[in-house]
């Protein structure tokens, strides 16, 4: 699925975050959750900052621009690897793109 | 720029840091003490009927709130044990709540007891494994241990539908009187359903309450010394792990080698157990009175902050375990501990012989085949 920036995303709720001696970990509930057993995710300082906005309700764009502010960011980098970290967690079923959001 | 690290957990540098602060990794929860099997060998296996220990039972909110204590503490694994999980008409519930909180949840079954909507369950919700002991290759083996019949038959239905779903098993086995001429057969078994490493126990710790017939029951079932050597000694894999850890079964870092402590293990170091009445346990076989938390009456923070670190610091004044187990250049050879104390004598640092025979055994085992071990050099003064 092509991922743009005028999505809505949210966690998903087959998983669970945690946040175990400061680090945040992605723990899978369901079975289709990545691509093998006994995984267990974690995220750097702006992955953890990416999925702590994936509400449902902000979009991507929108996540960007917090980021890129945030971090004093140019918006086209952070734009860039917002999409190719949530590329990869919705490939993993760990988002998803809220279905009025989604591409048709 | 990543992300996103996807982390095996053998490789997770996270445990190191935790194991290195003691801090809290796992527990296990015994939601039952009840069993559908009356195993001859077994420590907890109450009647499934027992009303008294079913309403003793933790319900699903006490269960639900220590979870949340646990996992507020950080503990990321918990193994489901009993009795019998499976027993449990809301096993369902606990389950799922468990996973719910982000905990990893292992289970130990019998399987005997294994419905379809365990099978639509673990499917879409996976454990990160499931443990079940093989008691016997045969029918006739398989229920003279468990005492059950019809069990034989339960047990490998609910076993070849847990494998045909896909669910990930692990087998294990206890080599104990009753099925010591099976061991063979009960190993092939087990390699031929799962691809793990055969492993048995032969170490039989008498039971939780006391109960004397079933405790002699239980002592009938234990091996000989011989016999466990001679197990351990077929077992090519087993024996080389035994003699090259002989040395490092107990970690240094907590030991306090010949000091008047009583405990001189990781007890308590990374792990708990609760029981199934609402008990806090620093490990599964601890069970002496002064040793225990009742968590209907407290925290677990509390447990964990303020009655671990006094149970780890209770001393002995007996001069039978100073100037033995408490010395003793083998011990890391032997069941001994004293949570094992006090289940055969109700004091928790009284010597136990069959126990020193075992590892007397299992020394002269090691030393005959690397004669240059300097810890059996000195286990020769011991023994």
């Amino acid at each position: 699925m092509d991922i743009t920036l005028d999505q809505i995303c949210v966690t998903s709720e087959d998983v669970v975050a945690r946040v175990i001696e400061d680090e945040l970990i992605i723990v899978p509930l369901a079975s289709g959750i990545g691509d093998m057993d006994d995984e267990l995710y974690t995220m750097n300082e702006t992955g953890r900052a990416i999925w702590s906005r994936l509400d449902g309700e902000k979009t991507l764009q929108s996540i960007a621009d917090d980021l890129a502010e945030e971090f004093s960011a140019a918006p086209e980098v952070i734009e860039k690897d917002l999409l190719g970290l949530i590329t990869e967690l919705v490939r993993r079923k760990m988002v998803i793109v809220h279905k009025e959001n989604a591409p048709q | 720029m990543t992300h996103c690290t996807l982390l095996e957990m053998q490789d997770f540098t996270l445990w190191a840091k935790m194991k290195e602060r003691g801090a809290l990794l796992s527990f296990d929860l015994e939601i039952t003490a009840r069993c559908n099997n009356a195993c001859r060998h077994c420590y907890i296996n109450l009647p499934a009927a027992d009303r008294e220990a079913r309403s003793k039972e933790l319900t699903l909110q006490e269960i639900s709130s220590i979870a949340d204590q646990a996992v507020a503490l950080g503990a990321l694994w918990v193994l489901i044990s009993g009795g019998e999980p499976l027993l449990r008409e809301d096993f369902e519930e606990i389950y799922m709540l468990l996973k719910r909180k982000g905990l990893l949840v292992s289970v130990f079954t019998n399987a005997t007891l294994i419905r379809d909507e365990h099978i639509v369950l673990f499917k879409k919700y996976p454990p990160r494994d499931i443990e079940i002991t093989v008691y016997g290759a045969t029918e006739e083996t398989y229920e003279r241990v468990t005492g059950c019949p019809g069990s034989f038959i339960a047990f490998t239905n609910g076993l070849n539908r847990l494998l045909d779903a896909g669910v990930k098993v692990r087998l294990k086995a206890m080599a104990i009187r009753s099925n010591f001429h099976e061991l063979p057969a009960i190993a092939a078994f087990c390699c031929t359903h799962t691809k793990d490493y055969f492993r048995f126990d032969p170490q039989l710790h008498l039971r939780f309450d006391g109960n004397k017939e079933r405790n002699q029951l239980i002592k009938s079932e234990r091996l000989t010394p011989e016999e466990i050597v001679a197990l351990e000694k077929a077992d090519k894999d087993r024996f080389a792990s035994l003699r090259k850890r002989c040395n490092t079964l107990i970690n240094d870092a907590v030991a306090h080698r010949g000091c008047d402590h009583l405990f001189h293990c990781g007890l308590g170091n990374g792990s708990f157990t609760i029981g199934y009445d609402g008990t806090f346990r620093l490990c599964s076989s601890l069970w002496a009175p002064e040793t225990i938390y009742d968590l209907r009456r407290g925290t677990l923070r509390e447990a964990w902050e303020e009655f671990v670190p006094q149970v780890r610091d209770m001393r002995s004044t007996r001069p039978e375990y100073l100037e033995n187990c408490c010395i003793c250049p083998i011990v890391n050879l032997c069941l001994w501990c004293p949570a094992h104390a006090y289940l055969e004598t109700g004091k928790l640092d009284t010597p136990i012989e069959y126990f020193c025979q075992v590892a007397r055994a299992r020394a002269a085992a090691i030393q005959e085949a690397t004669p240059s071990s300097p810890v059996l050099g000195n286990a020769q003064h011991s023994a």
